[in-house]
């Protein structure tokens, strides 16, 4: 009988024992900057476009949700299966209205991608209208 | 006493530039233990003093039709009051300007803060602040009883009504609170109620009525009302410390002199601390609870303990047994 | 007594999202109440009349924030159904898991934001710190711990690999501790039993009368969860129990929710090890033939509806979403009538509101009265207390 009315005081207090408890560990924030915070490998962060793989097909900007994707003149011969043919126009990508679906990437038709999210997730800046491409 | 180290005392150490240092010092440390419990950092040791300053340099903002004079001397009232109370709470030994009776006096001018926190509310024409002022005074009216009762007892027990005198008295006598632990309890109980920390921060309930009485007040007023609820937290630890647990007075063997008042200080600090240990693990162990249920908790255990408590002072020392 | 207002909103530290409260009291006791929910109104149903099949996925998922993964389910298994697309059962299962861990991570906040509700912080700062855990597994498998984009026309867009699966079984245990600890929490801790035990309380009928659902009405009895009686995705699969309460008040709805944390650890760690090989993926039409479909889903909040009318184009010819929340407030107006000021914010949290999620148009009378005066559409309530009309 004690041994229960003992044990149901522990539960009774079983707050204050974690609250003691955290008193002594070491706190679960993580101090952001100077602490850096742990991003997984497939982590959808900030856009990138890579000139050297795009073709000009414009399926990115066609499948953006956002709207963020506008075609734009980018002249650039490009080699693709052994031929040579003239890529006309090129994506420009609004950082601000990209909501980071990845849509993008998966409907981009080369491999390596020419338009791809990477694991930078801070995405901060000053300038509404800057564009990526 | 000289009147330039009068002076000194009151002005300075351990008068008011002392209670306002110790006042960011021990929010400070509440705040800080309380984030550890929760499992956060907390803030640095600046921040209450940095928040203080912050607060005092923003516009102040008069809702439409406020009494301006009136509310602007509000906090002003506050602070005078808690100010003064401290005066006659011995710190270093017992307090210069004590006489018999300074604990009545000191009851009285720490229920100024809250009225004048229910001034501010009633003033600020906004039913939020209303709701928040009327809950502010029903609040005091039940732990008043209990609290003041309280720390009535050891004041019987003692034989004097001076905070100094009965200080002085535990030197070479058990702690009242090792007597009358009923009315240590009640009065921590009380403190906590008379400060308006959670469990009982009814008349703040954020999430109920946004701020209550402080929603209005802002830049300076809200900056010397804040300073004002931190200091009485230093004077109502000082006074429990001074009543229950012997305050800053030394034993016997201490050389008087600089010596004993080191001593006493040292012993006041950590006494104060330890009291705002417990009042802080109760902030952060509990939730807010309803101003009808603590109408009920307040009426049926702590009013019927404090008399308990009185009733058994009064019996034993009809019985000449503890003085 | 005198009548006062206490406005509760649109801005007040105790909603999440902007709505507009009208609580009209005596001292401390509510008798009437007045209910706007159109501030967060976006347009979202007429915007998605305008996207293909493709693009409209990500707009529905941002319905809500909290529920976002529930949005985009029920949408893409609606059109599924109406094209006649087989998705893998690899894919249902990987829905499945991605689903109830939104509901854990749901529950949790819900946890924290009801103690914070009343003043208890400690409670608040634990559960969201192990809500961490959720999200950080969430974003191991999906790569964004909110709007996680799994969900496309035929299956999902990602693979779970063998090691992220170990991984999550990994950390497991560590919640399912902490669970029982927060359930001996509430059932213990003297300022929750105070605030939540016997506040709020709607009995069976009046749960069943007034349509509420979700947890809502599963603490007060009814026996009604989606996911038992219209079983979508793995949960036919899957063996997990419905939980429910006989209170009927905050506390019943408490028990409950900690009830369903621990029955979404149980789903997530079977659909986890039994996880069936296969594609996550199958080729699915461009067009949806004609049709309507009404399709329902169990959210963290409880029952959600999607209304799907196709007219054989790439685009929804209509979409109407009925949520959760949008069932429950008639609920909270009754049971607010009669309570103390003090209860509102617990009240209102006890039904888990997701504002985003519920907001309809309210139509703005300025002219011809002395002060501005809002009447609503049809689906929202005024509530007087003594003529009884709801």
């Amino acid at each position: 009988m004690t041994t229960v009315w003992i044990t149901d005081l522990g539960n009774r207090f079983s707050v204050l024992r974690e609250m003691l408890r955290n008193l002594v560990s070491k706190p679960s924030t993580i101090c952001y900057p100077f602490e850096k915070v742990p991003v997984p490998e497939g982590f959808r962060g900030r856009v990138e476009y890579i000139d050297e793989n795009c073709i000009g097909c414009g399926r990115c900007s066609r499948v953006c949700p956002a709207d963020a994707i506008v075609m734009v003149e980018g002249p650039r011969e490009m080699e693709v299966k052994g031929k040579k043919l003239m890529r006309k126009k090129k994506p420009e990508v609004a950082i601000f209205r990209c909501i980071r679906c990845g849509l993008c990437e998966e409907h981009c038709p080369q491999d390596p991608k020419a338009i791809r999210l990477t694991c930078e997730f801070s995405g901060a800046g000053e300038d509404r209208e800057v564009v990526v491409g | 006493m000289d009147p330039f180290f009068l002076l000194l005392y009151v002005l300075v150490f351990p008068g008011f530039l002392f209670l306002a240092a110790y006042a960011l010092f021990l929010a400070y440390l509440d705040r800080k233990v309380g984030a550890r419990m929760q499992h956060r950092v907390g803030p640095p040791l600046l921040q209450p003093l940095a928040d203080f300053v912050k607060v005092l340099g923003k516009e102040v903002i008069d809702p439409r039709g406020v009494d301006r004079p009136a509310f602007d001397a509000a906090p002003l009232l506050a602070l005078a009051a808690v100010m003064t109370a401290f005066l006659y709470v011995p710190v270093i030994g017992p307090s210069p300007v004590a006489f018999q009776g300074d604990l009545v006096l000191v009851l009285y001018l720490l229920t100024l803060p809250t009225v004048a926190l229910f001034l501010v509310g009633w003033l600020s024409r906004i039913v939020y602040s209303t709701v928040g002022g009327v809950r502010a005074v029903t609040q005091l009216f039940i732990y008043e009883v209990p609290f003041f009762l309280a720390l009535l007892a050891p004041a019987i027990a003692a034989g004097t009504w001076s905070i100094s005198g009965i200080t002085a008295l535990q030197a070479g006598h058990p702690w009242f609170a090792l007597l009358q632990p009923i009315g240590f309890v009640v009065a921590l109980v009380g403190l906590q109620a008379k400060l308006e920390r959670t469990p009982f921060d009814i008349p703040e309930a954020e999430t109920e009525i946004v701020a209550g009485p402080w929603t209005e007040l802002t830049g300076r007023r809200l900056a010397l009302m804040i300073l004002a609820n931190e200091m009485s937290l230093v004077v109502g630890a000082g006074l429990v410390a001074a009543l229950f647990l012997g305050g800053p007075s030394v034993p016997a063997w201490v050389p008087a002199g600089p010596v004993a008042a080191l001593a006493g200080f040292a012993l006041f600090l950590v006494k104060t601390i330890a009291i705002l240990l417990v009042l802080a693990s109760v902030k952060v162990m509990t939730g807010r609870i309803r101003i009808d249920q603590l109408n009920d908790v307040g009426w049926k255990y702590l009013a019927n303990a404090a008399l308990l408590q009185v009733a058994l002072v009064l019996f034993m020392g009809f019985w000449g047994v503890g003085t | 007594m005198v009548e006062i207002t206490v406005p509760i909103g649109p801005q007040h530290p105790a909603l999440k999202e902007p709505v507009n409260f009208k609580v009209f009291a005596e001292g401390e006791t509510v008798v009437r109440l007045e209910l706007d929910v159109s501030y967060n109104h976006r347009g979202i149903e007429k915007a998605a009349e305008q996207r293909d099949f493709i693009r409209v996925v990500p707009l529905l998922e941002r319905v809500c924030g909290i529920c976002s993964h529930s949005h985009g389910t029920a949408f893409v298994k609606g059109i599924e159904e109406i094209m006649g697309v087989e998705v893998s059962p690899r894919a249902q299962y990987i829905r499945t898991i991605v689903a109830e861990l939104e509901r854990m991570h749901s529950h949790l906040l819900w946890l924290g934001v009801a103690a914070h509700e009343i003043g208890f912080n400690t409670l608040f700062m634990w559960t969201w710190r192990d809500r961490e855990v959720v999200q950080d597994i969430l974003e191991e498998l999906t790569g964004n711990r909110v709007n996680y984009g799994m969900n496309e026309i035929g299956g999902v867009r990602r693979d779970i690999p063998p090691a992220q699966v170990k991984k999550t079984l990994s950390l497991l245990p560590g919640l399912d501790e902490r669970l029982v600890k927060y359930r001996e929490m509430v059932r213990r801790q003297e300022t929750m039993i105070l605030r939540f035990r016997g506040v709020g309380k709607i009995t069976k009928a009046q749960a069943l009368s007034y349509g509420t659902v979700g947890p809502t009405a599963r603490a007060s009895g009814v026996d009604y969860d989606v996911r038992k009686d219209d079983p979508y995705i793995a949960y036919r699969e899957i063996p997990w129990n419905v939980v429910t309460s006989n209170d009927g008040d905050v506390y019943g709805r408490t028990v409950v929710r900690i009830g369903e944390l621990a029955e979404s650890l149980g789903i997530v760690r079977s659909c986890l090890e039994g996880l069936p090989d296969g594609p996550v993926t199958v080729d699915a039409p461009k067009k949806a033939p004609t049709g309507e479909i009404l399709s329902r889903y169990e959210a963290p909040r409880g029952e959600l509806c999607h209304y799907i009318r196709t007219n054989g184009t790439d685009k929804v010819d209509r979409l109407d979403i009925r949520t959760p929340t949008l069932a429950n407030w008639t609920s909270v107006a009754v049971c607010l009538v009669g309570q103390n000021i003090a209860d509102i914010p617990v009240i209102v949290a006890a039904i888990d509101p997701c504002l985003s999620c519920t907001s309809r148009m309210a139509v703005v009378d300025t002219e011809g009265r002395a002060r501005p005066c809002l009447s609503c559409t049809s689906r929202m309530t005024v509530v007087r207390g003594e003529d009884g009309e709801a």
